[in-house]
């Protein structure tokens, strides 16, 4: 469906016009038609500015003059109220964070966003989350942790861990029982071996030198 | 791959579960290679894959079937080469995934992808009559049914065998899995003809009941590499019956596992 080229907006204060695009002509054609459709509407109302990304001064000046004379709009001196503004470049700003995460590695590993999980993961579960996760339980073969961040399970790890998703490489697993059927950090993978070994140990495994390391994070122990 | 192949598709089932059908894949895709064919076995039990575990390559699997059906990979990328022969590769299975990942259409053309690079394509199916299982036959030129001297998996057999006649999948041929000649003997265990009988498709062959199995499924070991195992002895005869041509080579062979019964019943008369 293609966008209106102006909106007229309702505030508490008022009323103000948001504009897309620069093409004078046409926003002067759609106001138009907006007008013959809903001329009494605006009687009355107190009309506060218009808002736009594209438009330049002149433009603007040129449409609240039209407004005036032409649609005899009752033009306020106000100007738009400032949260309105703040309100259009704060969701700006949210769109290019959202595009952020999707390319850049996850940087929260020393302190950010963390989903917690109680219970046991079994064969077949999924869990997939934009940060640091934290099981409370175990994890069991067939079963999957997708993190962008750290993965921590305070309990036995038996199944596919896959931490630092999108690039962090600084990213760590750790478990009560380190036994995984596979871990990955980035886009690094490493399978557990094929005969059984089994420390009892907490362990920890980190990236170094594009290798995953895995060691006691409780030497002493 | 080398040169182009027209491989085979054999699909592994049986109606019932438990009877063994993985067992089976894991075993006779095994022999096949170690015979030198190339070979994949693909797991179709989506949600409840268990042959990577029979075949020891759990821990190697990045990609599966789901992830090939829905591009989000190479065919090539989610083949696992098995660590004990170069021929051998597994399909497996998606995990987090169930039976409506996949359809009948998508597994045909699959399975055409995989007859150009390989000899035999063996399909390990799900239980049931399903989607599972539809899909599951959906792109196989030839089936081996199995079953146990159990009233209840025969029955099940039977109504396998009568869904692939349906689907145009001919002359499926009979595994019996898990016999033990000595309560055949004493006539607590259906026999081999009785089974024939009921079933009436051309027998393959017989597997003894055997703990090298259990032994075997839990090291990620197939039993036909145990050269002492009588079950591996039975696969190793199931696979080259498998590679034979003329029927009366089988025959003899069904004859010579009237031999090896008898073998098993001096092991365990005593």
């Amino acid at each position: 469906m293609k966008r209106d080229l102006v909106t007229f907006k309702g505030v508490s204060e008022g009323v103000y016009l948001d504009v897309v695009g620069n093409d004078l002509e046409a926003i002067k054609d759609e106001l138009n038609t907006k007008f013959n459709n809903a001329s009494s509407f605006f009687k009355g109302a107190k009309f506060l500015g218009v808002r736009s990304d594209e438009l330049s001064d002149d433009q603007i000046m040129e449409i609240k003059l039209t407004l005036k004379y032409k649609y005899e709009m009752n033009i306020s001196n106000e100007g738009i109220p400032e949260y309105i503004e703040e309100y259009y470049t704060e969701n700006v700003n949210e769109n290019e964070n959202e595009n952020d995460t999707k390319t850049k590695p996850f940087d929260g590993i020393q302190e950010g966003v963390t989903k917690f999980i109680h219970g046991t993961l079994r064969s077949g579960q999924e869990v997939d989350y934009n940060g640091n996760i934290v099981i409370i339980g175990d994890v069991n073969p067939g079963a999957f942790i997708k993190a962008k961040g750290n993965i921590i399970v305070l309990g036995s790890l038996r199944g596919v861990a896959h931490a630092g998703i999108g690039g962090n490489y600084d990213s760590i697993v750790a478990a009560y029982n380190l036994l995984p059927m596979q871990l990955r950090i980035g886009d690094i993978i490493a399978r557990s071996p094929d005969d059984e070994i089994e420390y009892k140990s907490p362990e920890i495994a980190r990236i170094i030198e594009g290798e995953v390391f895995i060691e006691p994070y409780l030497p002493n122990k | 791959m080398e040169d182009k192949k027209n491989g085979k598709a054999i699909v592994i089932t049986s109606g019932k579960g438990g009877v063994g059908k993985t067992t089976t894949s894991a075993n006779i895709g095994t022999g096949l290679a170690m015979n030198g064919n190339s070979v994949v076995i693909l797991d179709a039990d989506i949600g409840l894959r268990n042959l990577d575990v029979v075949l020891g390559l759990e821990n190697r699997i990045v990609y599966d079937i789901v992830d090939v059906v829905e591009k989000n990979c190479r065919l090539k990328q989610a083949l696992i080469k098995d660590k004990r022969f170069e021929k051998l590769y597994l399909l497996p299975a998606a995990q987090t995934r169930d039976k409506t990942a996949i359809k009948p259409e998508q597994m045909i053309e699959l399975i055409n992808e995989l007859k150009k690079d390989f000899d035999y394509i063996i399909i390990d199916c799900p239980a049931g009559i399903e989607q599972g299982f539809q899909y599951s036959i959906a792109g196989a030129d030839e089936a081996i049914i199995v079953t146990t001297p159990e009233i209840s998996a025969v029955r099940d057999a039977d109504r396998v065998i009568g869904i692939l006649e349906a689907k145009e999948v001919h002359s499926p041929k009979l595994i019996i899995n898990r016999i033990r000649p000595d309560m055949v003997k004493k006539g607590d265990m259906m026999n081999i003809d009785d089974i024939v009988d009921i079933l009436a498709i051309n027998l393959l062959g017989v597997v003894p009941d055997d703990e090298a199995i259990v032994i075997s499924t839990n090291k990620g070991e197939p039993v036909v590499l145990d050269d002492k195992a009588l079950a591996g002895q039975a696969y190793k005869n199931i696979t080259n019956r498998i590679m034979g041509e003329e029927v009366e080579l089988l025959n003899l062979e069904v004859e010579d596992e009237g031999k090896l019964s008898r073998i098993i019943k001096l092991i365990f008369g005593k």
